[in-house]
């Protein structure tokens, strides 16, 4: 395959084992990886903490390799670094050197992805303003709160302008506004036909920015689709709220619900389809009941994820 | 491949000169090399080759340390903090991230020399020494001798923590000062595990006391410029080979 068609980011079975208890247990943190990721796309890598989204990660970094497998980026080995000066890397929390200003800092940055030094200075300051960070630009970064290095971080992952952008967790330790922020820079990016890939374990990023989403659990990918294909848009289930029930007819309830709680003097019946709320409206006017609301349920990412953790949970117990 | 290079040395030197732990050992060494305005009387005579050797001694251990404290860190420190994901993540090869951090040490070591060369030569002049230009030679064998030892702490900051790549670099420059003595004790011990061992080493560890020349500095002895051409070439191979090492161990890292 040549190089400029190959997907951006290609694995076949990639499998990564960490060794831990001085090397006798073997710890699988990726297995069977099969992944693409295609040019121009914005692409969330959804999990838990622990999941294996950080040892993804490193191995299309270059920083670590698998145990097998296959893997390229741009077609070629990550390692190579032709391949690495069409990347830009924000690692998880990132710890920058704190004897550097942030202008310094940057065009070490330029330096390293081969900018001309010419350039550096003017690519250094427009960052620095997209990132929001003229102000404190010339302090060294030692005094810097998380959210700021957060913010050099994107900058120094962008400096190259490079056609393929990884961001590990990158809404860790930003408030709303630079989360906001942070949101705007990704659209700009799409629509200067980029590919992103970023990890998260926050769900809202996700739906809100990404075109394909994989979910990642305990090292196996276990859905990779467009959103819109992983969020039925029909209404999975109803939850009616019912006040005012006496015993005798919450077991009538129970019958028909397929999830019967009790909070307070209020009874939230979860019904699968329409014809059963029919028959909970129909119960409650028997028992001469008051029905205080009633919430048809979408399925979100969220309960797809937590679906899929619920499952991973059950295999493990 | 250059310019990425001096970026990293660059960044290794900007680290070490707003690192307190240079500027204190400068401040020390300095110190030293001034009280010999105080043992001068003590001298009986010798106040001028006191003056020197000491100084020259205080200019050699201070820049050792440095080297090994500085030096012991250098890698270990990058993988620690995480820094190293950001310059490895860029297209930085790994033995340009080493040969970046070598240069950027050697660069601090070559100030740190200068530096304490012109506080030596200030005391001089504050002691009324005669000044002349025979030190020299033995400030540049120092800089060759922490060629070799800058290169120890590389390697070593490799793989095992601050501490213990300083105590080891540490002992490598001790035990380097004796490998004469080494060879002797292969020769002379009855002992076949002895006599392997230090043959062993006398042959793997590097031959420092080949750049002391202090003692003929200071008494004026002549010193053979063929043998300084040598041990310079020996220290350039020598460093070459262990950044050898280190690179091909650090190639194989995973993060």
């Amino acid at each position: 395959m040549s190089t400029l068609d190959a997907p951006v980011v290609e694995t076949r079975r990639l499998n990564r084992v960490y060794r831990s208890g001085f090397g006798v247990k073997l710890v699988p943190a990726l297995i069977d990886l099969d992944l693409e990721i295609e040019s121009g796309e914005v692409f969330g890598f959804l999990g838990p903490n622990g999941a294996g989204k950080t040892s993804l990660i490193k191995i299309l970094m270059g920083l670590s390799r698998p145990t097998s497998g296959e893997v390229t980026v741009f077609g070629r080995p990550p390692r190579d670094a032709a391949t690495k000066s069409r990347v830009g890397f924000l690692p998880e929390s990132p710890y920058f050197y704190e004897y550097l200003t942030a202008r310094e800092f940057l065009r070490l940055a330029a330096r390293l992805t081969n900018v001309p030094d010419g350039e550096a200075g003017d690519r250094a300051q427009s960052l620095l303003r997209l990132v929001g960070m003229e102000d404190a630009a010339d302090l060294q970064m030692r005094g810097y709160s998380r959210g700021m290095l957060q913010r050099i971080g994107i900058a120094q992952a962008l400096i190259a302008d490079p056609e393929f952008i990884v961001l590990d967790e990158p809404m860790g330790g930003l408030d709303p506004v630079g989360r906001k922020e942070f949101r705007d820079i990704i659209y700009n990016l799409r629509e200067r036909g980029k590919t992103v890939f970023f990890s998260t374990h926050i769900l809202s990023d996700v739906e809100m920015i990404c075109d394909r989403v994989g979910i990642i659990i305990a090292g196996r990918l276990v859905n990779v689709g467009r959103l819109s294909e992983i969020l039925t848009r029909e209404v999975e289930s109803y939850e009616v709220a019912v006040d005012g029930v006496t015993g005798k007819y919450r077991k009538a309830f129970e019958r028909v619900g397929r999830q019967v709680i009790r909070s307070g003097e209020t009874l939230l019946v979860t019904v699968r389809n329409e014809e059963e709320v029919d028959r909970v409206m129909a119960i409650a006017r028997e028992a001469g009941a008051r029905i205080q609301s009633l919430v048809p349920r979408r399925r979100t990412l969220e309960d797809h994820f937590m679906q899929y953790v619920q499952k991973q949970d059950e295999g493990v117990s | 491949m250059i310019g990425r290079i001096r970026a990293i040395a660059l960044n290794t030197f900007r680290e070490a000169i707003r690192d307190k732990v240079l500027l204190t050992l400068i401040v020390f060494a300095v110190l030293v090399m001034a009280s010999a305005k105080v043992i001068q009387p003590l001298a009986l005579g010798e106040e001028q080759k006191v003056v020197q050797d000491l100084g020259l001694a205080a200019l050699t251990l201070f820049c050792v340390l440095i080297a090994v404290l500085v030096g012991g860190r250098l890698v270990y420190k990058e993988v620690e903090k995480r820094t190293i994901y950001i310059v490895l993540a860029k297209p930085v090869r790994r033995w340009e991230f080493i040969v970046g951090k070598y240069f950027g040490l050697m660069t601090v070591l070559a100030a740190s020399v200068a530096v304490m060369g012109a506080a030596f030569y200030a005391i001089l002049l504050l002691t009324g020494v005669p000044l002349s230009a025979y030190p020299l030679i033995a400030m540049v064998m120092t800089v060759f001798q922490l060629a070799i030892l800058t290169a120890v702490a590389i390697l070593f900051s490799t793989f095992v923590t601050p501490i213990a790549s300083a105590v080891f670099t540490f002992a490598v420059y001790l035990v380097g000062h004796l490998t004469r003595d080494l060879r002797l004790l292969a020769a002379m011990s009855p002992s076949p595990v002895i006599k392997a061992l230090s043959q062993f080493l006398y042959y793997v560890l590097p031959n420092l006391s080949n750049f002391n020349v202090r003692g003929e500095v200071v008494h004026g002895v002549a010193l053979d410029p063929g043998a300084l051409v040598l041990s310079a070439l020996y220290a350039l191979v020598y460093a070459a080979t262990l950044l050898l090492v280190a690179v091909a161990a650090f190639s194989r890292r995973d993060f």
